[in-house]
């Protein structure tokens, strides 16, 4: 049930429909305790719209702005960097490599190359290092180190985000 | 000039690496945000510890504010939040406004103003005073209301309450504040009101 209090304050700030609103005009036109009451409360509005808001101290502005770069100083150096820039710089080492090689390699006259060992040199078998159980060992190795890294990936990648 | 550009045009800035214009959303927002912390904690001192959380609260995840609503209105439902945290840390008791006897000391603080300082009687002192008296929810939603230029809507929206009930919520808030306004004034609210 609607007061005449509730009733003019909703009509004071504009959230009556126009066929209430011009209801409670005519109310207040005709109606002395409305009128009063509708003026007593339109001058608390006024009070209550002039409250002043509070000033913090001077320095406010600086002690926020001071905790802010404070907290961003503290931030471990693997947050702060930006991935991108590390991809970026990755893939200006990578092309350049890339780009040598392919201007080297194709400079190369293989027809022309001649290896000239110095006389007292002895080269060593390559071929007694690279056995069979040496190479499935070192096969071995490299699954278990993708298999392992592998698993790493997919651990961080299913970790919730922190907000 | 840079203190003529919109809360958003100020985010966008911040979040490209422009700390200034976070300082300027700071300096824009900042009296409005200290003064819904006095609401809730009665003490400059808390206030501003209140208030400079959630401007760093606010930093810290400015990326993931949308803009589907004011920045303000984002803004201070954060202020809302921090001050609840703020108030169920320090165990005030919120009720206790209402307590009669509490009442009593506060109104004869009052009193002990007006007599030493009779002149410094202002209508604005008094208002402050009544808002001083009320519960915190009393005193945000009116703050919000006069001070905020927020609509109901957006009032709920900051604190997680139906417009509807945010209505009802303000009709209270006045009937109380009104109230408060005649105690502290006893026969010389007549005259202001």
């Amino acid at each position: 049930m609607n007061t005449i209090e509730e009733t003019l304050w909703n009509y004071i700030d504009g959230n009556c429909s126009p066929d209430e609103q011009k209801a409670i005009h005519t109310l207040i036109a005709g109606d002395e305790a409305y009128r009063l009451k509708y003026q007593e409360l339109l001058k608390l509005n006024t009070e209550f719209s002039a409250m002043e808001l509070d000033e913090p101290s001077m320095a406010f502005t600086y002690n926020v702005m001071e905790a802010i770069r404070t907290e961003q100083a503290q931030q471990p150096l693997k947050a702060a960097i930006n991935k991108r820039i590390i991809l970026g710089i990755a893939i200006f080492f990578v092309l350049t490599i890339a780009i040598l090689l392919g201007f080297v390699l194709s400079n190369i006259q293989l027809s022309a190359v001649t290896v000239a060992t110095p006389a007292g040199l002895k080269m060593p078998e390559v071929n007694t290092y690279f056995t069979k159980p040496v190479i499935e060992g070192f096969l071995f190795f490299d699954v278990v180190m993708a298999l392992y890294l592998f698993d790493t990936f997919l651990r961080r990648k299913s970790q919730p985000k922190e907000i | 000039m840079q203190s003529k550009l919109s809360d958003i045009a100020l985010i966008e800035q911040t979040l490209g690496g422009n700390q200034s214009a976070y300082t300027d959303l700071v300096k824009r927002h900042q009296r409005f945000v200290f003064t819904l912390a006095m609401r809730f904690a009665k003490s400059r001192e808390d206030a501003e510890e209140i208030a400079q959380d959630c401007f760093i609260k606010a930093y810290r995840s400015l990326a993931a504010f949308q803009g589907q609503s004011k920045f303000s209105t984002w803004l201070y439902s954060i202020v809302y939040t921090t001050a609840m945290t703020f108030l169920r840390k320090k165990r005030l008791d919120t009720d206790s406004i209402d307590d009669e006897n509490i009442y009593i000391q506060i109104e004869n603080n009052t009193s002990g103003y007006d007599v030493n300082n009779a002149e410094n009687k202002s209508r604005s002192f008094y208002l402050n005073k009544a808002i001083e008296q009320l519960l915190p929810d009393d005193a945000t939603i009116i703050t919000m209301f006069y001070k905020g230029e927020l609509s109901l809507e957006e009032i709920g929206q900051a604190l997680g309450m139906e417009a509807n009930t945010v209505k009802v919520k303000l009709f209270r808030a006045r009937q109380r504040l009104k109230e408060k306004l005649e105690r502290n004034l006893k026969h010389e609210a007549k005259e202001l009101i």
